[in-house]
């Protein structure tokens, strides 16, 4: 038996039935590390911590106490959510030794649901990036095929969950980190509704847009998880008071009667035909087994990019400000006073790409510039949030590829930003207006990688995407 | 400098006194151990999130209402970009856009003359960690990082170092009246930026310049004054005042050059995006609105129709707790003035020689009343009711229950006291032949040999007319 | 269609407490100016009809109460600083 292999919800029950207990498995997925040490999924594992967790939960389980929903299972979380004990780096030279003295609420919560956190998952620096390529402690490699990116920013999330390494991740997304690594590596990444999960404890990138999620092998296994983390956390004042209803059970089998809106702005030219083909054979599925396609307009969306580079760059340059070298963090060896400490310890801990977004996020904050870009910004991002709202008066769920290609080769886009900016395209409208969305796997294309199916629903309504999901999930083969 | 006229705006920044701080449950205290009263939150460690402390929002709103402001229904936080050691995630939140409050004003009376100066705003914001420096290096202490503050900010409506003052300690008076702040300037508490240019009547206003931190009236009033001789002599000279922020060095009595505005900061203002805007609805804010105290401008009127004079109705609502606990002692016993001459004279006077610098008044309004009562009335003399009161203060009781106890009641009976006079007039010949004689003074001789009789308890009106009629 | 110098960008840099080469920077300018391109396609966009103010007055939003909780060691404040002192963190003597 290939326990590595089974979904979450299989390996669930397999420790309920004592067919493995959790010490056991949790060796099995740290070894897994070990053996796959290759594609640099992981920048550091604790795996005492690990084993006593896993101790305490097969102990708990033989006296036959209540356990969590994710009792004995070994997840991974993305480098830039703090777990005591643990080095939180986001992949910087900056926070190379940063440790901090709480735990972000996404990490409390998977403890407090019996989950044994393993490792921390590699990540392009400060979760700014599409390949987890900008990492100071290394590129992430592609499991499905090791010279190709597995995506980002989360990419070590993605490929941890991938090459069965875990059976869940942890994750963020701004733009698209979640879904693009998703789609690349050939698993389910889920991005829920802004405000639907706590940032506490999330080391913050684009406060406005960031949004913890998770990977998981199977649509099922991301409605669990999203049972574990969803909910209103007095510590972040922007999480949701809205109610969290049992995702699980929104698994219903059936799409009979449901609308699914399609807008043509998601099919323009941009997009490679191979993904093209997957992702309407998809549709044509949902519509054969009686769900009614509709036309739906989303008129602004080759903005939101634009939207998304302003609003991102500009909250980033201020939430970066803060590692200054003075509370802890990296701290320049020589420099005359304080101010130069500052641009000596902010030089030398940051990587091009942050510096990049931190200049960027400056220019358009700066006097002069900031109602042309920054509340103009805003502005559009209102218009587009409206036009999906009009949109899903209209449809239940709106379908579309989670990117335009599948992954690209290492080192190929590297010089280039704004071509690897573009890969955001389909994913980033999703976060300018706060929606829920989930990318799940649609197939390959002719040189065996994977293809990834945006679903977006409404606000709060992150069960419909899982009952598409796993509807096509199931009837995939069929195809 | 005859001819120049100073315009001079006010900005005061007011720890408020809500227990914790504006955005974290880490207590708000002045001192204390260096970072013990801190979290993630107020050190700016990576993953913390502010979550905005309700009590400090009423503070705000409940200072603006005590001094006419429009409260708005919608107000926002922004982040204030800036390094600074201090400041520990490189930006300050603060308003810009939309403060929680707008407009109002106060009225301010120098030497006789009235004047209405108008505010801008009053907004919330964090204050800072503290520096401090020796030979080595200099020293973050976050204890006051996150603590919430007030900034008042008057319209350039003040034109003299005295209307500042007078202006500075109304505030101060009012801010102490709604309770929102402890207003303590030793411990920075209260501090205030002085913004002030010159020009001649008619004519433009001239370039102003700021200076920041002035923690006393004393020096406000000084840094106003030099400031002012300092920019007149600029002008005079045929030069040009320049537009920077300048230090006040109290010692020295001077103001500094600190920087100019051509590399002042360009502080980035945003709306902070991990704080939602304020929404405040018209029925948060009148539900705040009845808590307001009556305030001294009101109670002074209100007063004067009591009968006490207006300089008395001002001295005893300089605080609000003797106000309050004059309104509490007049409702119990309904003699205004003969209260308020008693709460002036010998409860300030307890009150000044404490050591302590905020002492309570020790005797309950209950209390004072029926002491009053008992002096008024003529049950007790003025002599009794001192000493009584004297006790009282040292441990409090009441008055009634002592008087009958150890019966002190006046001797109010002529019989007895003409006796006792009638014994000290022949024990005393020599005064006797004096006070007939028309000295007056030999009076208290006698009204002090009774008291000795009486163990004090004479009444000494009485004395004096029995003393009259027993002679003649 | 907003372009950027090479003075403007060492400004920004100042701004940004961060340091550049000449070639750095002027790599960067190039860059920049093509982010900016992109960025330019908001100016299209008709928002003159659109408020960022939401008085949506739901309710009054929930807000934290005014209560005390412990807060954090010294020791855990300080243990991720570069240098500290008698309890403080300690930066070169910075006097304004």
């Amino acid at each position: 038996m290939d326990y590595l292999k089974c979904s979450l919800y299989e390996i669930r029950q397999m420790l309920e039935n004592n067919e493995i207990s959790s010490v056991e498995l949790t060796k099995l997925c740290l070894d897994r590390i070990n053996s796959t040490q290759n594609l640099n999924a992981i920048i550091s594992t604790c795996e005492e911590q690990a084993i006593d967790a896993a101790k305490k939960c097969d102990q708990a389980r033989k006296k036959g106490e209540k356990l969590g929903p994710l009792a004995g299972i070994p997840v991974v979380i993305k480098d830039n959510i703090n777990l005591v004990g643990t080095k939180t780096t986001c992949a910087s030279k900056f926070l190379e030794n940063w440790i901090s003295p709480f735990n972000a609420t996404c990490a409390q919560k998977l403890i407090d649901a019996g989950a044994v956190i393993i490792g921390k998952a590699n990540m392009d620096e400060f979760a700014m990036g599409s390949s987890t390529e900008n990492s100071a402690f290394g590129v992430c490699r592609n499991p499905v095929n090791e010279d190709y990116v597995p995506g980002g920013s989360s990419g070590g999330s993605a490929a941890t969950v991938a090459s069965f390494q875990s059976f869940a991740s942890l994750g963020t997304d701004t733009g698209g980190s979640i879904r693009e690594p998703a789609s690349f590596c050939g698993v389910v990444g889920l991005k829920p509704t802004y405000g639907r999960v706590s940032r506490f404890g999330v080391v913050a990138f684009a406060s406005s847009l960031d949004q913890v999620g998770c990977f998981t092998r199977t649509v099922r296994d991301s409605a669990i998880m999203l049972n574990v983390l969803a909910g209103e956390d007095k510590k972040d004042m922007t999480s949701a008071k809205i109610l969290v209803p049992d995702y699980e059970k929104s698994i219903t089998g059936s799409v009979k009667g449901k609308k699914i809106g399609i807008a043509k702005q998601f099919f323009s030219d941009a997009l490679n035909n191979e993904v093209r083909a997957n992702i309407e054979k998809a549709i044509k599925l949902y519509e054969d087994n009686g769900a009614e396609i509709v036309d739906i307009d989303l008129p602004s969306l080759d903005t939101a990019l634009a939207v998304y580079y302003i609003i991102s760059s500009a909250e980033a340059a201020s939430n970066l400000a803060r590692f200054d070298g003075v509370k802890y963090g990296v701290r320049a060896k020589n420099f005359s006073d304080t101010v130069d400490l500052y641009f000596k310890s902010r030089t030398q801990g940051f990587g091009k790409e942050v510096k990049r977004r931190i200049m960027l996020g400056n220019y358009v904050l700066s006097s002069g510039y900031f109602d042309a870009f920054y509340r103009k910004a805003k502005k559009v991002q209102k218009i587009i949030r409206q036009e999906f709202e009009t949109a899903f008066e209209k449809c239940d769920v709106i379908i579309c590829p989670t990117t335009a290609t599948v992954a690209f080769k290492l080192g190929e886009k590297c010089d280039d930003h704004l071509a690897m900016y573009l890969n955001d395209i389909y994913t980033v409208p999703v976060n300018i207006a706060g929606l829920p969305a989930i990318s799940i796997p649609c197939g390959k294309v002719s040189n065996g990688l994977p293809v990834g199916m945006q679903l977006i629903a409404p606000h709060f309504k992150e069960e419909t995407l899982f009952n598409f999901g796993d509807f096509y999930e199931k009837h995939a083969k069929e195809i | 400098m005859s001819d120049w006229k100073m315009v001079i705006g006010l900005e005061v920044h007011s720890e408020l006194a809500t227990n914790t701080k504006l955005f974290c449950s880490c207590r708000n205290k002045f001192g204390g151990e260096p970072n013990t009263n801190c979290c993630p939150v107020c050190t700016g460690m990576p993953g913390a999130l502010p979550v905005l402390n309700k009590k400090a929002i009423e503070y705000a709103i409940k200072m603006g209402l005590a001094v006419g402001c429009t409260i708005n229904n919608y107000s926002v936080f922004e982040r204030k970009n800036y390094f600074y050691p201090d400041l520990s995630k490189a930006y300050q939140i603060s308003q810009l856009e939309y403060p929680l409050c707008v407009g109002g004003g106060l009225e301010i009376e120098v030497e006789g003359k009235k004047k209405f100066i108008n505010l801008d705003r009053i907004h919330v914001e964090e204050d800072a960690g503290k520096l401090i420096h020796d030979n080595t290096g200099t020293m973050i202490d976050y204890n006051r990082g996150g603590v919430p503050l007030i900034e008042i900010v008057s319209k350039p409506d003040i034109s003299s170092a005295e209307e500042a003052v007078a202006y500075l300690e109304k505030l101060r008076e009012t801010l102490l009246y709604v309770e929102v702040s402890d207003c303590k300037m030793q411990e920075g508490s209260i501090r205030f930026d002085v913004n002030l240019s010159l020009h001649k009547e008619g004519e433009p206003l001239g370039t102003r310049t700021e200076m920041k931190n002035l923690n006393s009236f004393r020096a406000v009033s000084r840094a106003i004054k030099y400031e002012a001789k300092r920019q007149a002599e600029v002008l005079n000279s045929g030069g040009k005042v320049i537009q920077e922020t300048r230090r006040w060095d109290d010692e020295a009595g001077k103001t500094y050059s600190m920087r100019t505005k051509e590399d002042s900061q360009d502080y980035r203002y945003f709306p902070d995006p991990d704080l939602v805007p304020i929404e405040t609805s018209d029925e948060y804010i009148d539900s705040i609105r009845k808590t307001l105290p009556k305030l001294p401008q009101e109670r002074i009127i209100e007063y004067q129709k009591l009968g006490l004079t207006e300089q008395d109705a001002k001295l005893i609502t300089t605080e609000r707790k003797n106000a309050d606990y004059f309104e509490a002692v007049v409702s119990l016993f309904n003699e205004p003035k003969f209260v308020c001459n008693w709460i002036c004279s010998e409860i300030f006077k307890k009150l000044n020689s404490s050591e302590e610098i905020d002492t309570d008044i020790q005797v309950s309004a209950e209390n004072l009343a029926k002491l009053l009562k008992l002096y008024k009335n003529n049950t007790i003399n003025q002599a009794v009711a001192r000493q009584l009161f004297d006790e009282m203060w040292k441990s409090d009781f009441d008055p009634e229950v002592a008087v009958n106890e150890r019966g002190l009641a006046q001797m109010n009976d002529t019989t007895d006291l003409e006796k006792i006079l009638q014994k000290i007039i022949e024990d005393n010949p020599k005064a006797t032949a004096e006070l007939k004689a028309g000295n007056q003074k030999t009076m208290a001789f006698f009204i002090g040999q009774t008291m000795k009789a009486t163990a004090g308890k004479a009444n000494p009106k009485l004395v004096g007319e029995l003393l009259q009629k027993l002679i003649n | 269609m907003a372009k950027i110098n090479i003075e403007e960008a060492r400004k920004l840099a100042k701004l940004s407490r961060l340091e550049f080469s000449e070639d750095e920077l002027k790599n960067f300018v190039a860059e920049f100016d093509k982010t900016l391109e992109q960025v330019a396609t908001i100016e299209k966009v008709d928002v003159s009809k659109v408020s960022l103010i939401e008085n949506t007055l739901k309710s009054d939003i929930e807000l934290r109460s005014d209560i005390v909780e412990p807060s954090f060691t010294q020791k855990e404040i300080l243990a991720n600083a570069p240098e500290q002192k008698d309890g403080a963190f300690v930066v070169p003597i910075t006097v304004e």
